[in-house]
């Protein structure tokens, strides 16, 4: 059995979308099961994006009568996805959150999505594994945290998914060397220059890892180089949970319910189990009975709903005994620097996912700083862009001039591991949403690791552009991605969740997205956070068999 | 840095007969409607009202380069900000030490009428382009340092991000930059260093690096 059978076999989604050109199965949202509030349904999962979808499709798939609560849109991509970044804002989660910190990190469209199919539907589609060593930094660096899970235990849910997804890319010679069930996609203009310079340089590069099928898999199409991948694939070619593990879920069973905001968890004082969740939907406040729960709202929601859900029993936020939650937020100093050509590279004509090298990802000690960084092609459109010639301070007629010059620029971004520390963390703030809770507060401040890492990472992309024969080079210093705030750790001190992503102060709730992750590494997080999802939906249902929930 | 005044006339015609609007035949309807919408005459401003309207008009403006010469009111950016801000459309976080985004428009727009009244004894919009270009520089030149009250790289912050996104969003400036804009289901077929596809233009002067010139 060729491995597409064996994926079929597995997880059928890319053959139960439409092969006549529309990118939804309707018929099957339509027959969808749906349980009523009153079921005590065996799980009740919040939120719908990277990790909810992979634990709703696994245990759907076991048997399982599992309902997917998310708060945003159950999305079509014909008529709700455009191919036009200004009306792409609806895929971004817009709700008020406040940011502070010495080094606050702005949300919304860099990091925060909102529907089914989660912040995946806008990522670019980068997909790298960690390294086996971003499972024991504290104790191979003196840094961050060991995990209470090891890279090998994770590999096999790897492997599985990067097959679901499917991933293209060359053989993978960094962290634990793999290779991908796709061939390398062809690269455009600023692939071209990020490979040119490496060779010059001397630095490995590599084409991928990129969760775009490369060919037609199952009734999904061939990628059409559109360039679009940050605001929904319109095509159906970039892998998001909504095509990659909502449908085989829908058709075992689960439901999908759109549009349900969930506002608190309720725990039953007496015998101090979960016993579902409230959540509005319609206007309506509305309860869902379940004999398990599973969060899975990502860093900034996740923490943001167990604070909202305090009691007697925790009057400082659910499974917040030993002020774990909201705490090690971390995110990856991700600074972008742009090359300039006389020839024209048109970078928006690819997906921005290309080319990457992992060359810098460990531990030089050569460098003043622990752990390291990745490159990557990252190719932004023109509002983005701007945004770039605006950071360098121009403004009116001269950012007019500099953004006429867009066709000739080539733009990489690097990816730092910046460090998890506790103050970096989700707390309430005094503003409410329009739910009438209260919102997210984030701190976020740098570490000197951090920023001589960021550095570092700068350096090392304006050498690469400059081998390329780039004239000039600018720099925008962001950030890029979102993990940790409810981390898994060996012991109830140190951490939200154990190394199943069962919470420590609750037995049947369960915590199955980035906020679980220790640390970040300088890996895209996407393809971890469903091998940490199918793990923990592995261990559910083994629990399950075996009578011990 | 600066806004500079030798921007306008470089940059016209880099891209001589290149129009996106006329490639439009080729896209999804989906977007065909959001982009198209953009084109036409916009719904006055309902956030905005009055003297109001006028400075955040004059304000934005002059932050996209549209200072009515050249006949260059091309993008109406005061109402797709408007529209917005009307709209409660955020980016979907603020900083802490800066009121919601709203509240924070009708602030700094009033700072900036003091500012004005102060420096030439009228409002903002009623004031010499010249006078106005220079208020504007002085909040940017105060990078973190306070602005009546608010951080001013904050303040510097709310304003380019809205502006910039309504700008960029316009087929014209599309079209200034040399970016065909929506491209599903067409997509590319000619990816890679110097290669066009038959409906783009090459810049006709490619070698007028803004940076090495030194804006």
């Amino acid at each position: 059995m060729g491995v597409r059978d064996g994926v079929r076999a597995r997880n059928e989604s890319a053959w139960l979308l439409p092969d006549d050109g529309a990118r939804t199965n309707h018929r099957l949202r339509r027959d969808m099961r749906r349980f009523a509030d009153s079921d005590e349904i065996d799980l009740v999962i919040v939120g719908c994006g990277a990790g909810g979808s992979v634990l709703a499709q696994r245990l759907a798939r076991a048997g399982w009568k599992v309902a997917a609560l998310d708060a945003g849109p159950f999305w079509d991509p014909d008529t709700d996805w455009v191919s036009d970044e200004a009306g792409s804002h609806h895929l971004y989660w817009t709700d008020p959150r406040v940011v502070a910190g010495t080094d606050p990190v702005p949300m919304g469209s860099n990091n925060s999505g909102r529907g089914v199919g989660g912040s995946m539907v806008h990522y670019a589609g980068y997909t790298p594994r960690f390294h086996p060593s971003d499972f024991m930094t504290a104790t191979l660096d003196g840094v961050g945290a060991d995990w209470p899970v090891s890279y090998p235990e994770l590999r096999p849910y790897y492997q599985a998914l990067e097959e679901e997804l499917p991933v293209a890319g060359e053989r993978w010679p960094w962290g634990d060397p793999h290779g991908y069930p796709h061939r390398p996609h062809p690269v455009g203009g600023n692939g071209e220059v990020f490979l040119r310079g490496a060779t010059r340089l001397g630095i490995t590069a590599k084409v991928g890892p990129v969760a775009i099928a490369n060919g037609r898999f199952g009734n999904r199409p061939h990628c059409i180089y559109r360039g679009f991948c940050l605001q929904g694939c319109k095509v159906n070619a970039k892998a998001s949970p909504l095509i990659t593990h909502v449908p085989d879920a829908l058709a075992h069973g689960a439901e999908v319910r759109a549009n349900a905001m969930v506002t608190r968890i309720a725990v039953d004082e007496r015998t101090g189990r979960a016993a579902g969740v409230h959540y509005i939907a319609r206007g309506r406040e509305r309860f869902q009975r379940a004999r398990m729960v599973a969060v899975a709202g990502y860093s900034i929601e996740t923490p943001r709903l167990l604070l909202n859900s305090a009691s007697a029993r925790f009057p400082d936020g659910l499974c917040n005994d030993f002020d774990q939650v909201g705490r090690y937020l971390m995110v990856q100093g991700a600074p972008q620097t742009a090359g300039r050509f006389d020839a024209e590279v048109r970078m928006y004509k690819a997906p921005p996912p290309e080319v990457s090298t992992e060359q810098f990802y460990e531990t030089d000690p050569a460098r003043d700083a622990k752990r390291g960084f990745s490159i990557q092609t990252v190719s932004p459109l023109p509002i983005t862009w701007a945004e770039h010639i605006a950071a360098q301070g121009h403004w009116g007629a001269a950012l007019r001039e500099y953004m006429s010059d867009y066709v000739h620029w080539s733009c990489l971004g690097a990816l730092c591991e910046f460090l998890p520390l506790a103050e970096n963390r989700v707390t309430l703030a005094d503003e409410k949403d329009h739910y009438s809770l209260p919102v997210a507060r984030f701190s976020y401040s740098q570490c000197g690791n951090d920023r001589a890492l960021a550095r570092a990472a700068q350096s090392v992309m304006e050498d690469l552009l400059c081998a390329a024969g780039a004239e000039e080079v600018i720099t925008i210093q962001r950030y890029a991605h979102l993990v940790g705030g409810a981390r898994m750790a060996a012991a109830e001190q140190d951490g939200v969740v154990d190394r199943d992503g069962r919470s420590f102060a609750v037995p049947n709730l369960y915590i199955a997205d980035g906020s679980v992750l220790p640390t970040q590494g300088s890996a895209n997080p996407a393809l971890t956070i469903m091998a940490v999802a199918a793990r923990t939906a592995d261990r559910l249902a083994a629990r399950a068999s075996g009578g011990t929930t | 840095m600066s806004a500079g005044r030798k921007g306008a006339r470089d940059r016209v015609g880099r891209f001589p007969g290149f129009d996106v609007l006329s490639q439009a035949r080729h896209w999804d309807q989906a977007t065909a409607d959001v982009v198209m919408a953009r084109t036409r005459p916009p719904a006055p401003p309902r956030f905005f009202a009055g003297p109001e309207a006028a400075c955040a008009r004059a304000l934005l403006n002059l932050l996209t380069g549209q200072d009515g010469q050249d006949g260059e009111l091309a993008v109406p950016v005061l109402e797709m900000v408007d529209s917005r801000l009307e709209a409660g459309e955020t980016d979907g976080w603020r900083y802490d030490d800066m009121p919601q985004d709203g509240q924070a428009w009708r602030d700094t727009l009033a700072y900036l009428d003091t500012d004005a009244r102060q420096r030439c004894g009228t409002a903002f919009a009623d004031a010499p382009e010249l006078d106005q270009l220079a208020l504007i520089q002085a909040v940017q030149d105060l990078k973190s340092a306070d602005w009546h009250g608010l951080p001013a790289a904050h303040v510097w912050s709310l304003w380019t991000r809205y502006a910039c996104t309504a700008f960029y969003a316009h087929p014209f400036a599309w079209a200034e930059i040399g970016f065909p804009g929506p491209a599903y289901p067409r997509g590319y077929k000619n990816a890679g260093v110097g290669r066009l596809e038959p409906f783009e233009v090459r810049d006709a002067r490619p070698a007028e690096d803004p940076v090495k010139d030194g804006a």
